[in-house]
């Protein structure tokens, strides 16, 4: 790799590239780090417990 | 929720509308005179039509119908805007309408996905961001902590869509319907699959993954299997559709490099996308057995394992010793079938029914047995559709490369063609059972309502007296 003559672009490219990946694997430690792991699971049954959250009728 | 009925039944409408189009221009494939040699019924000009209708009229209702639904119900709270709902859905129809209206005509912009003429590009951009900010309003005054991944889902596609859309569609306007892109040459190129690609992923990936991650527990009332892969499929999604669209452009002008990632990463969303797939599958644990008699569950399981067909075909697809056999065939369009028949279109259905009996206050729909018709129609119309596309895709493919011992070409372009011609007939029927299907998921719909409206009035009318 010649960084030389890399253009602006080609550094723009090049630091989104690492931002991405760097988001990407502090995602997967997020995720997959044990402490964090009751946290995320608490949320499995959301969409279950919804029933009672609203009136589906229209306001009244 | 009055606009997430409308959204709804609409989008039943152009599920019907859209796959007819659809069965008729293949059918004009198989069988050229039924263009009648009318202008406005040439394969070139609705092919756009169809796909306009498909994606945009149909995907986009389920996708707003739903994203209202979901937001409100796992966010306990209402709409922000009732009045900006409603906006949202009589602009989107209208975009719908002049689609209709121009697109036969020949106006267009000639970008795939994108064909629509100018002025209707900046009222679909006004329309979709009425939509983002009520549904984004929506979460910030929700009731609970928490935001469930499926608004995360519709978010993250409706920040992606904009950004698409706007840096897409930027074009120097010459007359009301006549434009010019910005771009020039392969940058234009470049451009235009980044868009084609990430309309792919984030609204008909993205925007339906969301509806997963709702209605499958909902259906099948199970948690989700694992919360945190949900989380990690999510962003992984985001970080990694972006860099994909390169690959629709192997073996052109653009750098050798960008496809190559294009392909490397396409291979990596593998990972994420049967994660998701798997994880939506896993749902069911222990509740295997509803499938026996939950038809509506059918739809959203059988829609996974295309999720995760179609998820695993694109990246091989798109690795270029593959690419240089497939580039160009009916097996691309075979590829998006599987997943805008078998991931979206089935998804959808299955979410459509489920809001339904939910949204009119009924335990069944007017006929379950036709939700098990429709059910078997859609999967059967599918298969047949995408088995012809492969056999005639790769066949296409083996003869464009065929050469004799002096370095000839051993089949002429229309030697091709014509043996093309038994697969694009059953391409067609297939198209039309899937239709067929269509047709009665909206007949049930109608009369699941009406049957509603009857218990409604007929309990109001003691209440009244």
């Amino acid at each position: 790799m010649d960084v030389a003559v890399m253009s602006a672009n080609d550094w723009i490219g090049v630091c989104l590239s690492l931002v991405a990946f760097i988001g990407m694997v502090a995602v997967y430690v997020m995720v997959f780090r044990p402490s964090n792991k009751d946290m995320f699971e608490s949320q499995r049954g959301m969409a279950l417990d919804d029933e009672g959250h609203i009136n589906m009728g229209e306001k009244r | 929720m009055e606009v997430v009925r409308w959204f709804t039944i609409a989008a039943a409408i152009y599920a019907v509308v859209g796959t007819l189009i659809g069965v008729w221009i293949a059918a004009e494939l198989a069988w050229p005179f039924l263009n009648f040699d009318i202008s406005e019924l040439t394969f070139g000009r609705l092919r756009p039509l169809h796909t306009n209708a498909v994606i945009f009229a149909f995907g986009g209702c389920v996708l707003m119908g739903t994203g209202f639904y979901m937001v409100q119900r796992t966010g306990a709270t209402r709409l922000w805007s009732n009045g900006l709902a409603w906006f949202t859905f009589w602009g989107w129809n209208l975009i719908i309408v002049l689609a209709v209206i121009t697109l036969p005509l020949g106006m267009t912009q000639g970008k795939e996905y994108a064909e629509l003429a100018w002025p209707i590009d900046i009222l679909i951009a006004i329309v979709w961001l009425s939509f983002g900010l009520n549904h984004i309003m929506t979460v910030a005054i929700r009731k609970t902590s928490h935001i469930y991944v499926s608004n995360w889902f519709t978010m993250g596609m409706i920040v992606m869509i904009t950004y698409l859309h706007v840096v897409n569609s930027l074009a120097i306007p010459v007359s009301l319907t006549t434009s010019y892109s910005i771009y020039a040459g392969v940058q234009d190129a470049m451009i235009q699959w980044w868009w084609g690609h990430n309309a792919v992923g984030f609204f008909l990936t993205g925007g339906f993954l969301g509806i997963m991650y709702y209605f499958v527990p909902k259906q099948a009332n199970r948690p989700v299997f694992s919360y945190r892969l949900s989380v990690l499929h999510f962003w992984a999604l985001t970080f990694g559709y972006v860099w994909l669209g390169a690959h629709h452009l192997q073996y052109t002008a653009l750098p050798d490099w960008t496809g190559s990632l294009g392909a490397a990463v396409s291979l990596a969303m593998i990972i994420p996308s049967w994660g998701g797939a798997m994880n939506g599958m896993m749902t069911l644990s222990g509740a295997w057995d509803k499938l026996r008699t939950d038809y509506i569950l059918r739809f959203l399981v059988v829609s996974l394992a295309f999720y995760a067909m179609s998820t695993f075909e694109g990246p091989v697809m798109s690795i270029k010793t593959v690419n240089a056999l497939s580039h160009y065939t009916d097996w691309t369009i075979g590829h998006v079938h599987s997943g805008a028949l078998g991931w979206v279109a089935m998804v959808s259905f299955g979410a459509m029914y489920h809001m339904i009996k939910k949204l009119y206050g009924v335990e069944k729909m007017y006929s379950e047995e036709l939700v098990n018709v429709h059910f078997w129609l859609a999967t059967i119309g599918t298969v047949v559709y995408i088995v012809a596309m492969w056999v005639s895709g790769i066949m296409q493919g083996l003869m464009w490369r065929d050469y004799d011992e002096y370095g000839t070409l051993s089949y002429t372009f229309v030697e091709s063609v014509s043996a093309m011609h038994p697969y694009y007939a059953m391409r067609a029927i297939g198209g039309l059972i899937f239709n067929l299907g269509a047709w009665i998921a909206l007949y049930n719909i109608i009369m699941t309502v009406r049957q509603a409206s009857a218990v409604r009035n007929a309990n109001a009318v003691p209440a009244n007296a």
